[in-house]
């Protein structure tokens, strides 16, 4: 009894150690990036990008998370090299250093009403379909409260601009924000004269960035170099050319497999991304850094003002600095 | 012993409590709070009252979850068990009910009943009563045959045989699916606040994630498994005092 359980506590002591050692040789070249959604038409450029950046030696695997704070923790603890998302909270308050090094997409949403309300400020003390508690389009309507001098009522939580667009369509709703695509097919259905796009000002913060521990950064210099080229590469050749993200798609990749008709959607996405502004063909960078301290701080994310905020606490430029010149 | 029981009791809580404090000191990740600041967060929460608020909506679902699992589950398993058809009946439903997956089954909830309280109250049900319908039938059909016969040596009539000498026989086992329910009916409030709209106590986790308020959200985590605890201790001493004599010993105080 006592020799098996002296096996029993030496193979319980060895099993770990064996894992942790196979672990961490086969993740030792590769870099762990954590998607915040599954793979669809709004990821294709990136995973043109990831394609670009394999041809040119980089090694990578990905995972897809359910939500963006699930890729944010993962990057936290370690499991994960890059992520998705704008954790700018988390930085902040975990004292993590994370920090940003590429812009994915702007924060380009739409206040969509039923032909009720014909401007921002008819929508004073009525209730209002968003994403999330302290999500995206919660800071837009916190922004859009502060700037018009209004106060929305109750606010109620549906996460996906699609379902937002059925609530407005089955009437269970009267005004909500919703993303670029989901407001140009709304609005090029044949439903469209029902629904008003009230007029908004301009707004040039981050929606989705990359980012990472800053010591895995410096460890990595050379691959995140590599990764960040491909980056701005793409994203420049599809401000020339949007069609380009179609024609480059790997067919074999997780946005190849998606269904013929998400694929044929893609030129037309795309050209309207880039029309609408969706993309900086930069990175974002400083402008993008910039808007974030002042939206993330008025929309209560981020504390403090924005002349107190310092942009190195949470973006690395370099590897930008260096693809973009 | 019960000094004895209840030191170990403290001393286990105090082990936990310290691993979890050296944990977040390490810390074994950047969204892992230590111990004494989620429980910061938590006095902080209580004191401003918006814990309190949080369970007042959390509460609705469970409570009227759990209130209808426990009457019905208990009916029908009563049922199930007593006869043979309404066994081959309704047994297949609640271990369907009991394997199926869900959190993927939500959509469909979603889709049929919308995203108000009675979505939420049909998660905590599928949650809590397959178990006390499963438990209850099977305490039941085992009811030991002498004790019956002796009743109906005695001349009792069925009522009597069900309510003096088959309920109390089975009242362990039917008390084990009703706290193997009531826990899983907790499961199923905090998924359905998570998975459906956040609201009460599901709110505060989501919304404390996406600030990175971890204390919080580590501290709703807390409470929740905190008034589950309690509940279940409650229900205990119900049936010690309903069904004296009846206990067999069990862990979970």
């Amino acid at each position: 009894m006592k020799r098996f359980l002296k096996r029993l506590a030496s193979a319980a002591l060895a099993l770990p150690l064996a894992v942790s050692i196979s672990s961490g040789t086969a993740y030792a070249d590769k870099i762990r990036i954590a998607l915040a959604e599954t793979p669809s038409d709004e990821l294709a450029a990136f995973f043109v990008a990831l394609d670009r950046a394999k041809a040119n030696g980089l090694d990578y695997e990905w995972t897809a998370f359910s939500d963006e704070e699930l890729a944010i923790q993962a990057v936290l603890s370690g499991q994960m090299d890059i992520g998705f998302g704008t954790p700018y909270s988390a930085m902040q308050r975990s004292k993590a250093p994370l920090r940003i090094i590429f812009q994915l997409s702007k924060l380009k949403f739409f206040p969509v009403t039923t032909t009720k309300y014909s401007s921002l400020e008819d929508l004073n003390g009525e209730p209002i379909l968003l994403h999330s508690r302290g999500g995206g389009t919660d800071s837009i309507a916190n922004v859009i409260e502060d700037r018009m001098n209004i106060k929305f009522g109750e606010r109620s939580y549906v996460p996906g601009s699609s379902n937002r667009v059925a609530a407005l369509l089955g009437g269970r709703a009267d005004a909500t924000i919703i993303d670029l695509s989901n407001k140009n097919k709304l609005m090029r259905s044949d439903a469209a004269e029902n629904f008003n796009v009230l007029e908004m000002f301009e707004v040039e913060a981050s929606d989705e960035a990359l980012f990472a521990n800053l010591d895995w950064i410096k460890e990595n210099e050379e691959d995140v170099a590599i990764f960040v080229n491909a980056l701005v590469s793409t994203w420049r050749d599809m401000h020339e050319d949007p069609t380009v993200i179609r024609r480059e798609t790997n067919p074999d990749g997780p946005i190849g497999q998606l269904p013929e008709e998400i694929l044929a959607e893609l030129d037309g996405f795309y050209t309207d991304a880039v029309e609408g502004g969706l993309y900086d063909p930069d990175g974002g960078g400083r402008t993008a850094a910039t808007a974030d301290m002042e939206w993330y701080s008025a929309a209560g994310q981020l504390e403090g003002t924005p002349d107190e905020l310092n942009i190195e606490d949470f973006w690395y430029l370099a590897p930008l600095d260096a693809a973009t010149n | 012993m019960p000094n004895r029981a209840l030191q170990l009791k403290i001393l286990s809580a105090l082990i936990l409590c310290g691993a979890w404090q050296i944990a977040g000191l390490i810390p074994v990740s950047y969204a892992f709070p230590t111990f004494t600041e989620t429980m910061g967060a938590l006095f902080d929460m209580a004191r401003s009252g918006v814990l309190f608020e949080a369970y007042a909506e959390t509460l609705q679902p469970l409570v009227v979850g759990v209130v209808i699992s426990a009457f019905i589950g208990i009916a029908v398993g009563l049922w199930v068990g007593l006869s043979n058809f309404f066994d081959w009946l309704f047994s297949p439903i609640f271990i369907v009910m009991q394997a199926a997956p869900l959190a993927a089954l939500i959509p469909l909830l979603v889709l049929a009943y919308g995203i108000g309280l009675t979505s939420k109250v049909l998660v905590v049900c599928i949650m809590a009563m397959p178990v006390i319908v499963l438990n209850t039938s099977s305490a039941v059909r085992n009811t030991p045959e002498s004790f019956k016969e002796m009743g109906r040596s005695f001349l009792a009539p069925k009522h009597s045989i069900l309510l003096r000498i088959v309920i109390p026989a089975a009242s362990p086992v039917i008390f084990a699916g009703l706290r193997l329910g009531v826990s899983a009916g907790f499961i199923g409030a905090i998924l359905a606040e998570l998975k459906i709209t956040p609201t009460g106590v599901g709110d505060i986790i989501t919304y404390s994630r996406s600030i990175a308020d971890y204390p919080s959200m580590y501290a709703a985590i807390f409470s929740i498994i905190l008034l589950a605890v309690l509940f279940l201790n409650l229900l205990e001493k119900t049936e010690t005092v309903l069904f004296k004599g009846n206990q067999r010993g069990y862990v979970s105080d």
